[in-house]
């Protein structure tokens, strides 16, 4: 394979490994701190044992997500030199303040909520709980920032082949970017609660019936009831957006090789690039008119008008079903275990398996959606600004192909030490919550 | 934004930014990685667990200093940053692979279903700690000769690689005099007093190779006055040497006094090593082939984030303090799974 080829497997394994763990860390801080608060409220001992838990997968995700990232961000350097090269003047700035405003933040005060217990009152620990949530979602703003900056770039101009700043606003504030920002973060939320309601229904299924497992799964329940169905109305409104801004991977995500009206919402299909035609298509007749123009005869643009310009369809296609798949999962999960705690206040061991099924379908979901805005964005890294191919190093293929099996074989055998981890603390969750070193001060003090 | 200081103040600005990130990561994560390096000498799980505990706090922090250096050189300096970083690929991925092995391995070694796992995931802690060491210097060595080719300068690399692990060991070994007590504290001065050695020798067989591999280098210490100018760096450096190899023979004090002294010693010899190198290879950002002034970003971006900065950094000062404050004194037996 050639260099570039094996330059891009290598980013994505990396940033699709990355995205794991802060995709949980960023709703996960949240979700502490409201056990926190709670248990200051109430004086409930159950929250402190859910946060007591739920910390410890926290710093355990927190880690794999910096090691990851800081590999990220040397990659930026070694295999894709012509991006700081070329757009270094406003991606700098803006990973800059990532790491000023967030990384310093979450590492620092981390430590005093893992470890601080003992030594600090309880205001203090509450508040080191606020400051690495507040953390982990300005890292995720100014990424998605930079990454929306980049799939619809403005505020800017070209000097010498160069790009120069001209309206920071501009450039924070693109048109894909509240679209863009506020569907990751649901999609966190999402990750979190149906891994926090995967785990806890393990927990519940073992005969863990402690209060603290049952207070986790009905907070994991409610968001993902109220969460998803959210989700669902956001992504519509993001695809509305990138059908402005990037018609060509929506045509992409539809499957839609020519352009015109009543145009079919397909549902399966298998994309020929050769053909430019679709086999085996199942559709809806005028479905993605109604959706993508809210009228029957509404004319959507298709790959025909972007020949040699689009990216390649097959994987944008089957990656936005993926994702819509899910998340359409999600909405029953999440409507169904609402309506249970409801009516009867507790869950079906039918259900409860179900979302033991569930743990990480935010996982597939997260990556099947990066893989559709990311892939979607081909042949460009910058929209209009810079190719892919122009940003590529020049390290040999080999040099890239050695390092890329050192990647993989690292991250494999890392995510089965994260799962078995994570199922193994479930398992003696009970332990996990009244270790004696981890009673906290009493709020007041 | 409009830039309010020229181009070229701009440039010297973000290089002293990017030289302080670069220095508090040697030190700061220096310790962690030399407390990796000085596990396999203790046997003990109880001591082991001690020694990951007084660095369980910090590392995350410590870590990040590397992200704003790199970051820097990325953001103000991105034309060395291509340069450096493809020069130095495959040490670059292996020293990531050895951070990557032992940040993770704070979490899994605790968390480990059994003895036995919890072993594995201390040789993952001491290789990966040891692998990111030895690539550091090996980098430091390969930079330092402006990636020169050649059997001498690979030889140099690997001497380098050498030297920073020691230097690394040697300050992981002060950190563990300040932050452990017993037996354990007794250890980290045997082994504070063996590394010192070393890191003498280190730091006289660089500073004799840099100007032998230099004229420009050469002159800048040796011709006059900079001889003489420069002189307290060289006699800074002897007279800590000395003063620690000499107190480092009568600890631990009674009372455990100085305990924090040997540490902040060996910041200070990083600190001069430091400053001895950044005089030597000023105003070059990729030694005799680039200067920061020619590889500087545009002033409106840097004037954006030096705004930042001014703004963030004191409050990441003080937030460290705070920190360290939080966590100061001795080791506890931290419960970190």
């Amino acid at each position: 394979m050639e260099a570039l080829t094996l330059a891009r497997i290598q980013f994505a394994a990396n940033i699709s490994f990355h995205i794991l763990f802060p995709t949980i860390t960023i709703a996960l801080g949240w979700v502490l701190l409201f056990f926190k608060l709670r248990f200051n409220a109430t004086g409930d001992g159950k929250w402190m044992d859910a946060y007591r838990f739920w910390v410890k997968v926290f710093a355990l995700s927190f880690a794999l997500g910096v090691v990851s990232g800081i590999t990220m961000s040397f990659q930026f350097g070694t295999n894709w030199p012509g991006f700081m090269e070329k757009v270094g003047n406003v991606a700098g700035p803006l990973l800059a303040y990532e790491v000023m405003t967030a990384f310093f933040l979450e590492a620092t005060f981390l430590g005093i909520m893992l470890f601080g217990w003992r030594r600090v009152p309880g205001w203090v620990h509450t508040t080191a709980t606020v400051l690495v949530a507040f953390g982990t979602t300005m890292s995720a703003f100014w990424i998605l920032v930079l990454n929306s900056w980049m799939q619809t770039p403005a505020g800017f101009e070209l000097r010498d082949g160069v790009v120069h700043a001209t309206d920071w606003w501009a450039i924070v504030f693109t048109p894909s970017m509240p679209y863009r920002l506020t569907h990751m973060l649901i999609a966190s939320g999402l990750t979190c609660a149906f891994l926090i309601a995967g785990i806890s229904a393990f927990r519940w299924l073992r005969g863990d019936r402690a209060p603290a497992v049952a207070a986790a799964l009905r907070t994991a329940v409610v968001m993902a009831a109220v969460l998803a169905p959210v989700q669902a109305f956001v992504g519509d409104q993001h695809g509305l957006n990138t059908l402005e801004h990037q018609p060509a991977k929506v045509a992409a995500m539809e499957g839609h090789w020519h352009t015109g009206g009543n145009v079919p919402l397909i549902l399966f299909a298998i994309p020929d690039e050769a053909t430019r035609s679709n086999r085996f298509e199942v559709s809806i007749p005028h479905g993605a008119s109604l959706i993508l123009t809210h009228s029957l005869d509404g004319v959507v643009p298709g790959l025909d008008q972007f020949e040699g310009k689009h990216p390649p369809v097959a994987p944008v296609f089957f990656a936005f079903r993926i994702m819509v798949g899910v998340g359409v999962l999600m909405i029953g999960f999440g409507l169904l275990g609402a309506w249970f705690l409801w009516r009867r206040g507790a869950l079906p061991t039918l259900l409860l398996r179900g979302f033991v099924a569930m743990t990480f379908a935010g996982w597939v979901a997260t990556l099947a959606g990066w893989y559709v805005t990311e892939i979607g964005r081909q042949p460009w890294l910058v929209t209009g600004v810079l190719t892919t191919a122009e940003a590529v190093g020049p390290v040999p293929a080999g040099a890239v192909a050695s390092t890329l099996v050192m990647y993989l074989v690292l991250y494999v055998l890392l995510l089965v030490a994260y799962i078995a981890t994570l199922f193994r603390l479930a398992a003696k969750g009970h332990v996990v919550e009244h270790l004696p070193g981890n009673q906290p001060l009493p709020a007041s003090a | 934004m409009t830039p309010f200081l020229p181009a070229d103040d701009l440039a010297l600005v973000f290089a002293a930014l990017m030289a302080i990130s670069v220095l508090a990561y040697v030190v700061l994560d220096g310790f962690d990685l030399g407390v990796g390096l000085l596990m396999p000498a203790v046997p003990e799980e109880r001591d082991r667990d001690r020694m990951v505990a007084s660095i369980g706090p910090f590392w995350d922090a410590n870590e990040t200093w590397l992200v704003l250096g790199v970051g820097l050189l990325l953001v103000a300096f991105p034309t060395a940053h291509g340069m450096v970083l493809t020069a130095l690929y495959l040490p670059v991925a292996l020293m990531l692979a050895g951070l990557i092995l032992r940040g993770v391995a704070f979490e899994f070694r605790a968390k480990a279903a059994t003895p036995v796992h919890k072993r594995r995931w201390d040789h993952a802690f001491i290789g990966g700690s040891a692998l990111a060491a030895l690539t550091q210097g090996w980098m430091l060595g390969r930079y330092v000769l402006g990636f020169a080719e050649g059997f001498g300068a690979l030889l140099f690399a690997a001497l380098s690689a050498l030297g920073v692990a020691a230097a690394y060991a040697f300050i992981g070994a002060c950190w563990l005099i300040w932050r452990t007590e017993g037996d354990l504290q007794k250890r980290a001065v045997a082994w504070a007093r063996r590394t010192l050695w070393v890191v003498a020798a280190g730091i006289v067989g660089v500073s004799v190779a840099t100007p032998l591999a230099s004229a420009r280098i050469m002159a800048r210490w040796f011709e006059m006055p900079n001889l003489l100018l420069l002189a307290p760096l060289p006699l800074a450096t002897f007279a800590l040497i000395a003063g620690l190899a000499a107190l480092l023979r009568h600890m631990p004090l009674p009372g455990d006094a100085l305990r924090r002294l040997p540490f902040w010693v060996a910041v200070g010899l990083f600190c001069l090593s430091f400053a001895g190198l950044a005089w030597s290879f000023f105003p070059y950002i990729v030694p005799e082939r680039l200067t920061l002034f020619q590889a500087a970003s545009a002033p409106e971006s840097l004037t954006i984030i030096l705004v930042g900065a001014a703004f963030v950094l004191p409050v990441i000062l003080a937030y460290t303090v705070l920190a360290w404050r939080v966590f100061g004194g001795k080791a506890m037996d931290l419960r970190y799974d």
